[in-house]
């Protein structure tokens, strides 16, 4: 402690009978490292908010009954127990509701980067008249909230009608081949593959501002060369567009994975993700699984259990490409 | 080929050009091939969707030997949700209110903490990884197990509950301060709101440190030269060329909170659309009825934030 107070009373000292030169530079310098203080101070401070409830879910999940209602404990137990995860496991039926995750979902994202940057594409970069129509239409994507469709596509897709053709073919012969496609992959395949899933409105424009921004010198060369406009954007837009993909390949796999209200409103209970088996952890039947097979269990722990088990694998990937992510991000270049 | 052939040859006969309208014609068709598949998205899953959402509103929609019928019943569902369906009004406006006061809060965390973390300093590559983390993590299912404490032995020990506790209480700074209560009620719901608001910054971050790395760094040169403090950098440079990644930020927001799965109105919403075909017409009338009030806000919104800003900061005038 003296040692600190002597250092401050030798920079005062410093300060005191040094020419007025070397004060500023001295104030600067105090300036700095105030700043840095005060900027650390903040970052850390809400960095705790942020990682709070991420402790507070492992600190209580790995709790026995005992532990739980001890007031004494405030983090971490001695006696650690997994077993709150066997029961997480259990009622969420992991397995198969992580293997339904990846089938809906991840594979719709996968289909969404690709059919959202096609689309990005030609609006960005070429010309023709329906285009303020059409850029028009994006914001509206972005603004009206997917809720508002999701009944009339339920019900579209309990007789799925392209355009009216098939039903024209049911008035015409009598025979009904509109197929019933609820709970079957293409709910979620078929918008992805059009360009309108899961929040595709703010996807296209992420792309389109980040096309508008590339030079457009090289595609012209191409051009010019003989590439047609697929082998162009295949050749030439796609591998300098690394930075604006693994963006969007973060926010689609995140968003798809997250997806609560769609998957509970499209699929049936066989093919549920895991977001909605965890949503639907507190109710009596997923309880009961527990309690048939004679098991006690603590139910806030296992709702803590679940909700790590549901963050821990969108976590590991985005900690692969955490590193590219946040390097992406400076390079985006979103203006609005 | 015959276009081509065409644009490669461009002196040869003007005639030709005329005819074949060039190589512009030829892009604009390529064009709209790159966009073909969205447009046929557009009408099946966005048209169509919208204006059949419209329709059932309108409606009395029942599910009878494998087919839905709809009977026109006008104003009724409407009727019903706005003047006999108490809750429905209550939703709106407790859920408007939310929307209000958490938005600015919302804007301006994600903006510091944008400007913070778009400075060069030691540590930022770590400091930007965890606060990315409630883009991956902050989603409505986990948030919702997190904060709202339900039914049982959850009551007691909410996250919220057990973090603001361990605050300072606001409401004895507001009667040392000899503020009104209702300022401090405020405040106190903010701070018990604190990691929703904190979690729902994550992509609103990203989008300003985008914004900002777009900003010309000669601008900031010439600041600089002509002798500029920090602050005065921001408010003539930094927060004038965000102007449009904060209407992005401002509507994102807003739609976020209106899409949010805690949403009032949205559950009650969603609830009756997951019950008896005979309520569909009453959850689309609500959802409506919904949208296009906060539509109007969001309107309203635009219109004085570009009153306001956008043409002040575009002649360059000062305040």
């Amino acid at each position: 402690m003296t040692k600190i107070f002597k250092s401050i009373k030798d920079t005062f000292l410093k300060f005191k009978n040094s020419s007025s030169e070397t004060r500023y530079k001295m104030i600067i310098k105090g300036n700095s490292v105030l700043t840095a203080i005060l900027r650390y101070t903040i970052l850390i401070a809400i960095g705790y908010i942020i990682l709070y409830p991420l402790l507070y879910m492992i600190s209580s999940s790995i709790r026995t009954r005992e532990s739980f209602y001890d007031p004494s404990i405030v983090w971490i137990t001695s006696d650690v127990t997994f077993e709150n995860f066997g029961f997480a496991w259990k009622v969420l039926k992991y397995g198969q509701s992580v293997l339904n995750t990846i089938i809906f979902e991840m594979v719709s994202a996968g289909i969404q980067i690709v059919s959202c940057s096609l689309v990005a594409y030609g609006l960005a970069r070429f010309e023709f008249k329906e285009k303020r129509v059409l850029t028009f239409f994006m914001f509206l994507l972005i603004l009206v909230p997917s809720q508002m469709m999701m009944l009339p596509i339920f019900m579209n897709y309990s007789k799925l009608d392209f355009l009216g053709l098939l039903g024209l073919v049911d008035t015409l012969t009598g025979i009904d081949i509109r197929p019933n496609v609820l709970n079957s992959i293409w709910t979620f395949y078929l918008p992805a593959l059009l360009g309108v899933g899961i929040r595709s409105g703010i996807i296209i424009y992420i792309y389109i501002q980040f096309f508008k921004g590339l030079p457009k010198e090289l595609e012209e060369a191409a051009w010019i060369d003989g590439a047609g406009p697929l082998k162009t954007y295949i050749r030439i837009a796609l591998p300098s567009s690394g930075v604006v993909i693994t963006t969007i390949t973060v926010f689609s796999l995140i968003w798809h994975w997250n997806d609560y209200s769609l998957s509970s409103m499209y699929l049936y209970a066989s093919s549920w993700p895991v977001a909605v088996r965890l949503s639907e952890i507190t109710t009596p039947e997923a309880m009961g699984v527990l309690r048939l097979s004679g098991d006690d269990p603590i139910r806030i722990a296992i709702m803590m259990a679940g909700c790590l088990m549901f963050i821990v694998p969108i976590l590991i990937v985005y900690l692969i490409l955490q590193k590219k992510f946040v390097k992406s991000i400076d390079r985006v270049g979103i203006t609005g | 080929m015959e276009n081509n052939m065409n644009y490669n040859a461009p002196s040869n006969s003007l005639k030709k050009n005329k005819k074949h309208k060039g190589i512009e014609s030829l892009k604009s068709t390529y064009g709209r091939l790159f966009v073909l598949h969205w447009e046929i998205g557009l009408i099946l899953f966005f048209v169509m969707p919208l204006f059949q959402s419209f329709y059932y509103a309108f409606c009395d929609v029942s599910f009878a030997g494998g087919e839905y019928h709809f009977d026109f019943a006008g104003m009724k569902n409407f009727d019903y949700a706005w003047n006999k369906n108490a809750d429905f009004t209550n939703n709106v406006s407790e859920s408007l209110l939310s929307i209000v006061g958490s938005l600015p809060v919302i804007v301006i965390i994600s903006l510091i903490l944008a400007l913070l973390l778009n400075q060069k300093f030691r540590g930022r590559l770590f400091f930007r990884g965890l606060y990315f983390l409630p883009v991956i993590i902050a989603s409505g299912v986990v948030i919702e197990l997190l904060f709202k404490t339900t039914t049982g032995d959850l009551s007691s020990s909410g996250v919220s509950d057990t973090f603001a506790s361990n605050m300072i209480q606001v409401d004895d700074i507001m009667a040392w301060l000899s503020l009104p209560t209702e300022i401090g009620a405020y405040f106190g719901g903010l701070l018990n709101d604190i990691f929703n608001l904190v979690w729902n910054c994550g992509i609103q971050i990203v989008l300003f440190i985008s914004g900002m790395q777009s900003i010309p760094d000669s601008l900031y040169e010439v600041s600089k030269v002509e002798g500029a403090t920090k602050w005065e950098e921001f408010w003539f440079i930094t927060l004038p060329m965000l102007s449009r990644t904060l209407i992005l930020v401002i509507i994102f927001t807003i739609v976020e909170l209106v899409t949010a799965k805690d949403n009032v109105v949205m559950s009650q919403a969603y609830t009756l659309m997951k019950g008896a075909a005979t309520s569909y017409g009453t959850a689309s009338a609500m959802l409506w009825i919904y949208f296009i009030i906060v539509g109007a806000f969001m309107a309203i919104l635009m219109l004085v934030f570009s009153k306001l800003f956008l043409k002040r900061w575009d002649t360059g005038g000062r305040s």
